[in-house]
This record gives C-alpha cells, sequence and structure tokens, in this order.
C-alpha cells in the first residue's frame, strides 16, 4: 500500500465528500463521521508518508504518475519532496482537526463537510503536484470552496450588523450591494478574497503558460521543465522573458501568501470565515502561495530567483511590521489572528529571500509550525464566538472563569504563536534568523521587532478576552469539555510541543528537499556532496553544515539557537 | 461548374442520417394530424427516438470512418461534419427533452413545436456538411426560418412577438448581407466551393465579400457587433428555444466559420487574425462587462454567450490543428453546461414562475439538487477546474499560445476574472440568501434526466478529458490538410518577443 499513499491522501477526502451527497441531513452523526473518517484516513497515510521519507535519498518519493492528457502534455503526476511532505502533513492534522472544530456546526452540516473536505483535498493536491497544470488545477480549485464557506457559514462583523437592521433585507440582497456598502459582510469578504485570489491565479497562469510556451517541451511536468527548459536571455520587452515569468508568477502566487502590498483580502477573509474554515485558510491555504513559488519559480527559474528574491526581502519587512501593528489595534479577535498570520507570512518570505540552507529551511519548518499555532488560535477564537456570537474584544473579558480549559490552550497557543522555546515556532523562527542575518540584517532586526509586536498583540488580546471583568451577559457561556472539542486543540498543541523537542526529523525531511534547491540556486554546495552531509546527519544525530556556509557553526542545533537568541534579545 | 447528378447507393449512404431525420419529421407530423388526443409528451419522446436513431447512425459512420463529398462538393461529410452533426443532434435530443413541461405554456399549436425544433436541426445538419457558399446560404436560411417562429411561439406574450420580430429583421438583414457576399466572392473568383478558392488572390471585391459573409456568420454566433438581437429575442423567447438558440446554431456557424476561415481563406490568415482578435476581445470584454449589469438569468445567460463566443474565437485565430480541435473541445463543454444551465432556468420558472436573479434567492435551500447542478454550470462556464468549462478554456489558451497570441489570451485571462464575478452573484443568490418562499421545488423526470447529462458531461469532460481530446483530434485530422503552412506565420507586431 505504501506507494500508493499520496492517492489516499489525495483522493479520501474527494471520496468522503462524494459519499457525503448520498447522506441526508437528517443524521448529522453520520454526516459528521464519514467526514472524520475520511479526514482520518487522509492523516494516516500523511503521516505514513512523513515518517517513510527517506531523508537520506532525498528527492521525490511516493511517486504516482497517470497519463492524462496526451495532446496537452498533461499527466497527473504527484510526488512529495522534503518541502511538501511537512505541509501535506500540516493540511491532513488542519483538516482533521478542523472537522471537530466545527462539530456543532448545525446549518447544513452535509454541505459544509462536502466543502471543507474538497477545500482541503485540493490544498493538499497543490502540495504533491509535479505537473504545473495541476499545481493550478489544485490551486484554483481551493479558492471556490472558500467563497461558499465563508457566504453560507461565515459571519458578518460587528459594525456591519450595526449598519444594517435585521429587516432590511432589500438593501442587503440588492445585485449591486456589493459596491455601494457593507464592506463588513462575509459576501463582501467572500467576493473579495474569490476575485482577489482569481484575479493573481490568472496572472500565475500566464506565467505558466509562457514556461510551456518558450520551453517548446510540450509538457506542464516541473522535473523535466527544470532540467530542460531554456528560458534564460530571451529579450522581451526590454528585459528578459525570465523576469517576466518569474514575476508573473511570484505575485500571482504571494497573493495568495499574502505578500504586504496584496494582502487586504486575507484579513477580511479570515474574518468572516467559520472557525475551520479559518484554520485551513491561515494554516495551509496561504502556504500554497509560498510553497508554488518555491515549486514554480525556484524549481524552473533559479538564476532568475537569485536576482529577483530581493524583492521579496523588501516587501516581507512591510508585511511583518504593517501586520503587526493593524493586529495590535483590531478589536475583532479574527482581525487580531488574521492579520498576525499575513505578519507572521512575512517571515517564511524573509526566509525564502535570503536563500541559505538554514533560512530556507527554517521557512519551511516555519510553515509547518504556523499552521498549528494559528490553526490552534482560530480554533479557539471560534469557540469564543460560538459562546458569546461576538468577536469584538473590548465588550468580551474575564471569560477564563467560564471556560477554563480553552484559557489555558489560548496561553499555549500565544506561546507558539511567538515563537517559545519548547514549541516548533521556536526551531523555525530562529532557524530563519540565523540563515538570513548575514544577508539581511535590517530584516532580521525588523523580524526581532515583529517578535514583540506579536507578544503585544497577543497578550492584549489574550487579557481582552480572558482575564478583567466578565460581562454578565456571556454569563451562559461554557468551556470545551466533551473529547470532540477538547481532541483538536490537544493534538496540535501536542504537535506544536513535540516537534519543538523533537525537531530533527522534520529538520531532515526539510532539509532534503532544500538542499537540492539551494545548491541549484546559490551555486555554493554540489548535490553531490549533500547526501553525504545528510548521512554524517544521520549517524551522528547532531547537525553539521556544509563548509560553504561560514556563518553556522558545527554546533547542534538546539545551542545555535539557544545563543543567537540570547543574542538578539 | 458541372453537377454531376448520378446518385449511387454509395452516395446516398453519406445523405442517410439526413435523409432518415426528414422522413421522421413526416412521421411525427402524421401522428399528430392523425391522432391529436394523444398527449403531446408523445410526440416528444418520438422526435426524440428518431433523433437518437440519427445519432446512432452517425456514431456509425465515425467508428467507419465514413467520408465523401455529394453534389459537387457542395454536400461534404467528414469528420468534422459528424462532430458537429452529433452535437447538434445532442443539443436538440436536451432540448426536447427540457421542453416537454414547458410545452404546456403553448396555447396553440403544441405538435408542431416539436416538429420544428427538429427541423431547425435538420438545416443545421446541412451547415455542418455545407462546404460551398450556395449550400452554406440555403442550409442557414433553412434553419433560420424554424428559429423565427420557435422564439415567437408564445402567442400572447409581448417580449416573445417582440423577440420574434427583431430577430426576423435583423436575421433577414444578415441574410442580405450574406447573399450580397456570396455574390462578389463569386464574382470576383468564379468558384463557390471552399476548397477551391485556397489560391485566389486578394482583391477589394474579394476582401469586402467576405466581410458581409463574416458579419452574417458572426451574426449567428453572437459577436460583438453583431450581437444586437441576442439579449432581447434570449430574453423574449420561450426559455428552452433559448437554450436551443444559445447552442446549436452557434454550433453549426462555427462549422462554417472554421471552414472559411482555415480552408477558404487559410493563406490570408496574417491579414484576417486581426479582425479575429478585434471581434474577440470585444466580444469577451463586451460581454462579460454588460453581463454584471444584468438582473434577468436569461439576460446575464445571453451576454455570457456572447463573452464565450469571444472564447472561441481565440481559437480560431490561432488557425491551427490545435485552435481547430481547441474549439470543438470548448462546444463540448459549452454544450453541457449551457443546457444545463437553461434547463435549471426552466425548472425554476416552472416553479417560480418568473427568471430574474432575485427569484433565485435561497435555491440552495428548496432545492438543494438544482442549486449544485447551478452552481457547476455557472462555474463550468466560468472557467473553474475540475469542471469542462476550464479544460475547454486552458485548451484554448495553449493553442493560442503556440500562435503567440498574447494580447488575445491576456485579455481572455482577465475576463475570466471578471465573468466569476457575475456567476457568483447568482451562487450568492442560491446558497447565501435565504428564501422567501421556502417551498420545495419539484422537478419532473425529463428535466432531471436533462440535469444529470448535463452534470455528467461537465464533470466528465472536466475529470478525464482524454476520449474528448481524441474524438476532437481525430474529428479535425484529414481537416488539417487544408491548414495552408502559411498559416501559421503570425504577424510580428502581435508576437511579444521576436
Amino acid at each position: 500500500m505504501g506507494e500508493y499513499a499520496l492517492l489516499y491522501i489525495l483522493f479520501a477526502p474527494f471520496a468522503g465528500a462524494l459519499a457525503l451527497i448520498f447522506v441526508s441531513n437528517r443524521q448529522p452523526m453520520l454526516v459528521r463521521g464519514i467526514a472524520a473518517s475520511a479526514a482520518f484516513v487522509s492523516l494516516v497515510a500523511s503521516l505514513y508518508i512523513f515518517y517513510g521519507y527517506d531523508p537520506v535519498q532525498g528527492g521525490f518519493q511516493f511517486v504516482q504518475k497517470f497519463a492524462w492528457s496526451r495532446e496537452l502534455g498533461i499527466a497527473l503526476y504527484l510526488g512529495v519532496d522534503g518541502i511538501g511532505t511537512p505541509l501535506v502533513l500540516a493540511s491532513s492534522i488542519l483538516l482533521f482537526a478542523g472537522i471537530f472544530v466545527s462539530w456543532h456546526i448545525k446549518d447544513r452540516t452535509k454541505e459544509f463537510y462536502i466543502w471543507l473536505l474538497i477545500l482541503a483535498a485540493a490544498t493538499i493536491g497543490v502540495f504533491m503536484s509535479l505537473d504545473l497544470f495541476f499545481l493550478y488545477f489544485f490551486y484554483e480549485m481551493s479558492v471556490i470552496p472558500m467563497y461558499l464557506l465563508l457566504g453560507m457559514w461565515g459571519s458578518h462583523t460587528k459594525k456591519y450588523l450595526e449598519m444594517t437592521d435585521p429587516e432590511g433585507l432589500k438593501q442587503r440582497d440588492s445585485v449591486g450591494f456589493i459596491f455601494n456598502f457593507g464592506s463588513n459582510s462575509k459576501e463582501y469578504a467572500a467576493m473579495k478574497l474569490v476575485l482577489f485570489l482569481s484575479a493573481f491565479a490568472v496572472a500565475a497562469l500566464m506565467g505558466i503558460l509562457l514556461i510551456y510556451k518558450f520551453s517548446g517541451l510540450n509538457t506542464f511536468d516541473i522535473l523535466v521543465l527544470r532540467e530542460q527548459a531554456q528560458l534564460m536571455n530571451i529579450p522581451v520587452l526590454g528585459t528578459t522573458l525570465d523576469k517576466i515569468i518569474w514575476v508573473l508568477v511570484f505575485f500571482g502566487f504571494a497573493s495568495i501568501a499574502p505578500l504586504w502590498p496584496l494582502h487586504s483580502w486575507s484579513p477580511v477573509g479570515h474574518a468572516a470565515a467559520p472557525a475551520a474554515t479559518s484554520m485551513l485558510h491561515a494554516g495551509v491555504l496561504m502556504k500554497l502561495g509560498h510553497f508554488s513559488i518555491i515549486r514554480v519559480a525556484f524549481e524552473i527559474l533559479p538564476e532568475t530567483t537569485r536576482e529577483l528574491m530581493p524583492i521579496a526581502a523588501v516587501l516581507c519587512m512591510f508585511s511583518i511590521i504593517y501586520g503587526g501593528f493593524v493586529a495590535f489595534y483590531a478589536k475583532d479577535t479574527k482581525y487580531v489572528i488574521g492579520y498576525s498570520s499575513s505578519s507572521h507570512m512575512g517571515y517564511v518570505f524573509l526566509g525564502m529571500a535570503a536563500l541559505n540552507y538554514i533560512s530556507l529551511s527554517g521557512a519551511v519548518i516555519y510553515m509547518f509550525a504556523h499552521a498549528m499555532a494559528t490553526g490552534m488560535l482560530f480554533a479557539m477564537a471560534g469557540w469564543v464566538y460560538d459562546q458569546t456570537h461576538t468577536r469584538d474584544i473590548p465588550s468580551l473579558g474575564g471569560l477564563s472563569n467560564k471556560m477554563p480549559f480553552v484559557s489555558g490552550c489560548f496561553i499555549v497557543g500565544c506561546m507558539a504563536s511567538i515563537g517559545m522555546p519548547g514549541t516548533v515556532n521556536f526551531v523555525a523562527e530562529i532557524m530563519i534568523v540565523v540563515g538570513s542575518w548575514n544577508k539581511y540584517p535590517l530584516q532580521v532586526i525588523v523580524a526581532m521587532l515583529g517578535i514583540v509586536l506579536t507578544l503585544a498583540y497577543l497578550f492584549k488580546m489574550m487579557r481582552g478576552l480572558f482575564y478583567g471583568p466578565m460581562n454578565q451577559k456571556y454569563s451562559h457561556a461554557h468551556d470545551a469539555v466533551a473529547t470532540v472539542d477538547r481532541l483538536p486543540l490537544l493534538m496540535m498543541i501536542a504537535i506544536s510541543i513535540g516537534f519543538g523537542i523533537f525537531p530533527m526529523h522534520l529538520y531532515e525531511v526539510v532539509r532534503s528537499g532544500v538542499d537540492p534547491l539551494i545548491a541549484r540556486i546559490t551555486h555554493v554546495v554540489p548535490v553531490a556532496d549533500n547526501s553525504e552531509g545528510l548521512k554524517r546527519v544521520q549517524d551522528d544525530a547532531t547537525v553539521t553544515e556544509h563548509p560553504a556556509l561560514p556563518m553556522v557553526s558545527h554546533q547542534p542545533i538546539t545551542q545555535v539557537s539557544e545563543a543567537s537568541r540570547g543574542g538578539q534579545e | 461548374m458541372t453537377f454531376v447528378l448520378n446518385l449511387s447507393f454509395s452516395d446516398l449512404l453519406l445523405l442517410l442520417p439526413e435523409i432518415f431525420l426528414t422522413c421522421w419529421l413526416c412521421v411525427v407530423i402524421t401522428v399528430d394530424f392523425v391522432s391529436p388526443q394523444l398527449p403531446k409528451d408523445r410526440l416528444a419522446y418520438l422526435s426524440v427516438g428518431g433523433l437518437l436513431a440519427t445519432l446512432g447512425c452517425l456514431a456509425w459512420f465515425d467508428v467507419n470512418q465514413v467520408s465523401g463529398t455529394l453534389f459537387g462538393d457542395m454536400f461534404v461529410l467528414d469528420r468534422m461534419a459528424i462532430f458537429f452533426k452529433i452535437f447538434i443532434l445532442g443539443a436538440t435530443i436536451l432540448v426536447i427533452l427540457a421542453s416537454i413541461e414547458y410545452v404546456d405554456r403553448f396555447t396553440l399549436f403544441r405538435g408542431e413545436y416539436y416538429v420544428l425544433v427538429v427541423m431547425s436541426a435538420l438545416g443545421m445538419m446541412f451547415m455542418a456538411s455545407a462546404n460551398d457558399l450556395l449550400s452554406v446560404f440555403v442550409s442557414l436560411e433553412f434553419s433560420t426560418l424554424g428559429f423565427y417562429i420557435l422564439v415567437s411561439y408564445l402567442r400572447d406574450d409581448l417580449a416573445s412577438n417582440e423577440a420574434g420580430l427583431k430577430f426576423f429583421i435583423l436575421g433577414v438583414f444578415a441574410a442580405g448581407l450574406f447573399a450580397y457576399g456570396i455574390s462578389l466572392v463569386y464574382g470576383e473568383t468564379g468558384k463557390l466551393v471552399f476548397s477551391d478558392m485556397t489560391s485566389t488572390q486578394a482583391t477589394p471585391g474579394l476582401i469586402i465579400g467576405f466581410l458581409l459573409i463574416f458579419a452574417a456568420l458572426g451574426f449567428k454566433i453572437g459577436a460583438v457587433p453583431f450581437h444586437s438581437w441576442i439579449p432581447d429575442t434570449y430574453h423574449g423567447a420561450p426559455t428552452p428555444v433559448t437554450a436551443f438558440l444559445s447552442i446549436a446554431p452557434k454550433g453549426a456557424a462555427l462549422a462554417i466559420l472554421l471552414r472559411i476561415f482555415l480552408v477558404a481563406l487559410g493563406t490570408f490568415k496574417p491579414t484576417w487574425i486581426y479582425l479575429l482578435v478585434v471581434v474577440s476581445i470585444v466580444s469577451m470584454t463586451y460581454g462579460n462587462i454588460v453581463a454584471i449589469a444584468q438582473r434577468n438569468i436569461k439576460r446575464l445567460l445571453a451576454y455570457s454567450g456572447i463573452a464565450q463566443i469571444g472564447n472561441v474565437l481565440i481559437g480560431l485565430a490561432a488557425g491551427t490543428k490545435m485552435g481547430n480541435d481547441a474549439i470543438l473541445f470548448y462546444l463540448l463543454a459549452y454544450l453541457f453546461a449551457n443546457i444545463g444551465a437553461f434547463a435549471v432556468v426552466i425548472a425554476v420558472s416552472q416553479a417560480i414562475g418568473r427568471d430574474e436573479i432575485e427569484d433565485y434567492r435561497g435555491l440552495g435551500r428548496r432545492s438543494p439538487f438544482l442549486a449544485f447542478s447551478m452552481l457547476l454550470f455557472l462555474l463550468s462556464l466560468a472557467g473553474v477546474p475540475p469542471l469542462a468549462g476550464f479544460i475547454g478554456k486552458l485548451y484554448i489558451f495553449i493553442a493560442a499560445i503556440k500562435e503567440g497570441l498574447y494580447t488575445l489570451i491576456t485579455v481572455g485571462l482577465i475576463n475570466i476574472v471578471i465573468s466569476m464575478y457575475y456567476y457568483l452573484i447568482v451562487v450568492k443568490q442560491m446558497y447565501i440568501n435565504e428564501p422567501i418562499d421556502p417551498s420545495p421545488i419539484s422537478i419532473s423526470g425529463p428535466m432531471k434526466a436533462v440535469i444529470y447529462v448535463g452534470l455528467a458531461g461537465t464533470l466528465v469532460i472536466g475529470i478525464y478529458p482524454q476520449p474528448f481530446t481524441d474524438w476532437v483530434v481525430a474529428a479535425t485530422l484529414k481537416f488539417a490538410n487544408f491548414v495552408a503552412p502559411a498559416a501559421t506565420v503570425t504577424p510580428p507586431s502581435l508576437l511579444i518577443g521576436s
């Protein structure tokens, strides 16, 4: 069964969605059961590939290839490398957790789970596509479920509810409504998200089509294209073709990441979405952007990447700072977490921009870590919203009396989000910081500032929600006591802390994906040296660095991290 | 030109589908006359039976690669003609099934409705085979005749009458243009058969003649600037007729356009490519932008149809075999999505009696099946994976990018995003808004069948397109010989980077 693991991961949610079509909404337990078992199959298979992935061998493993269209040169070509594997795992963890987080959805339960499963399956599909066509196929496919999930099960902001009377149906639903007012409504958020992402996705598609055309290979196969495509030095419109393609692909995919000037859809979307959707959205959907940039731009245009990646290094500073400040002043729980996510995605861009073994590995681990941390925070914000029906921080407070378990978990979530030692976020953050220091010291300082900001806004929100005087209006709120309610939180906390204490396997897997990539881009270490280096890593279970990288000493990773962290703060 | 009119049996075989359908038409009329008490849905099933038999015959032709020409090259049966005939028959069958319930609204001549639909289909089958300007003209008018009547079939409805009148006046005008174009082309070249014209020289008379012909065919497919009849006619016509009008004549007219542009005018590609690029860009952009403002679902689909035709013309502008394949593939995807969407419109208007977009509010609660189908059909029209429309659009873009039509592709891609907005507005009404009247909507059996066929087509083509691409590639195989090598040269100004 081993070699078909990717097919199980990808098609179990689709099969679950298909099975749900034939189930009646009158049997909610059956609906939830089917959804949970589909997600469970996916989760087990993801754990299998995560632990079955051989970092010494590296490269793409569990490869599956089926011809799909001969005329267009498309194949359903699936495979994971060290970068895809942890992201696939993160997606299935969040899907599994998300199904339990949305256990109490009463309205159209079946449809909710169908769209949630399709959303997660499409996301997983991107992480394992080795064919440009299918990468785009799954990418675009993940956008539409978001519209329905936001629109049907989402929530309006407080401002919107103040603007409309409950009977004001006429005004709310006119066709021109979107343009006129109500930029705080869930409909607006959903439409903005879809149009924004589609608009940038077609830019990326244009880039993909240009790669297809100018490679002249009549294929979308990423592995063939990265070896054989000759895209350099073709003059076009006063610049070269590879730059145009790179910019199209980079900004096309960076919109979902979201990089600073392209972020505006994201917090609105997070805020409007139901909890499980926010989790998947912030947890893995945003990583589609980074992942696709790595998969398309880094793999196929390594030279151009080296030349143009400083763009990301500049923009990521704005992401970090802007997101952090807005999160600090936001009064809506989900806005805070949403902006904190878009701020934290700046770290990933920093790690990617530095183009260094440590920093890029850190960026990939950060994607995994952030998925867990933000998943927890959104799950708990969702719980608070379900109990109080408000997301307005000033009107809440003192909820720790009513929900001690959730407030306890919230502290852990905040700690993870900040990058407290002991959580996997710490490992990732420190790797990004250490790896980028030589190349981008200014950005690293900004990133440290961003950590302080994170601390500030998350603690501020925590105080606002759980401590201080309690509004008696919410005295009926109760804690997460049932197993189904506690399971997702405990699972994400366990994973976050577990990998924080034992990051080695995760690190090795990620490095096996990052190494050949960075070697191709920077020409610093030949690929051949690599596997040897990794073997050594395996043997003495310590991390040794390649001699070509000057700034990291030959110390175990934990010591490096603690030393430099102490130095930074 | 000499006509050789000694028809042998093997020649008649080529005409067998048309001959059979003509006889069947007479049978249907006779049955209607002889037993007026017969429930009219029996007539519908009778017509569908005949159409299915014809479809089977054509499928047999396709498998055994029957081909040939008749009447001094006026009538050609190649695999592309067979493809378009199957396309038209498929559309006709689905439309007849979708109209069984709707026909009760007609006060008179319910039996003749089916006869007229089949008669139009017969005319369009001849269009798919027409290989010379005269036979194009005759078959075009033959098929349109049926439509003039069908569009104004709701006798007591002013909108329907207006639609018929508008369609008729503009249609006749287009026919006049067409005839004038033929006379100019014949005057300049002395030839009528497409494949004989390949070596002609471009003279002003010839260019004007072909422009007039293009205008007339552009009227048929509803490309901007020949689209002005479309919204009102689609709006006023009985909805099944609108569905028929939005699919079948476009397919038939595209068969002719492909033959004219790729066979007769293959050598002039550097000239006509500008015409197609401009018409395509304007059609897509106009159709999509105006569709945003629509409040009636039929008008929305009318404008979306204009935009879809702009997309199809990208494939025509590519002017290659692959572009040709892409057009056929796109039409298949469009057939299922569009007929399906209109079937949902008919089902909803049977229940509610109106077809404003507002009336779709809460459809997701009133009839989850209809809403879900409509969602998939609209998303397929918008071009969202994993649905057929996405593969169709991508096929066309790939064909065009191989020819370096970057401007056209950029506009096409931007238009996907614009179109998503108005399709999602309908989705918003169906799913996000709560219904005012939550009573469930019931759907009749034949209507369900049509929607299921549409769903199956939309999903299967989208998820596993290989058999369909194989089919379209095979359909244009012989046809590819006519695509002159010079046709692959693109004017340099359209290329960035060379």
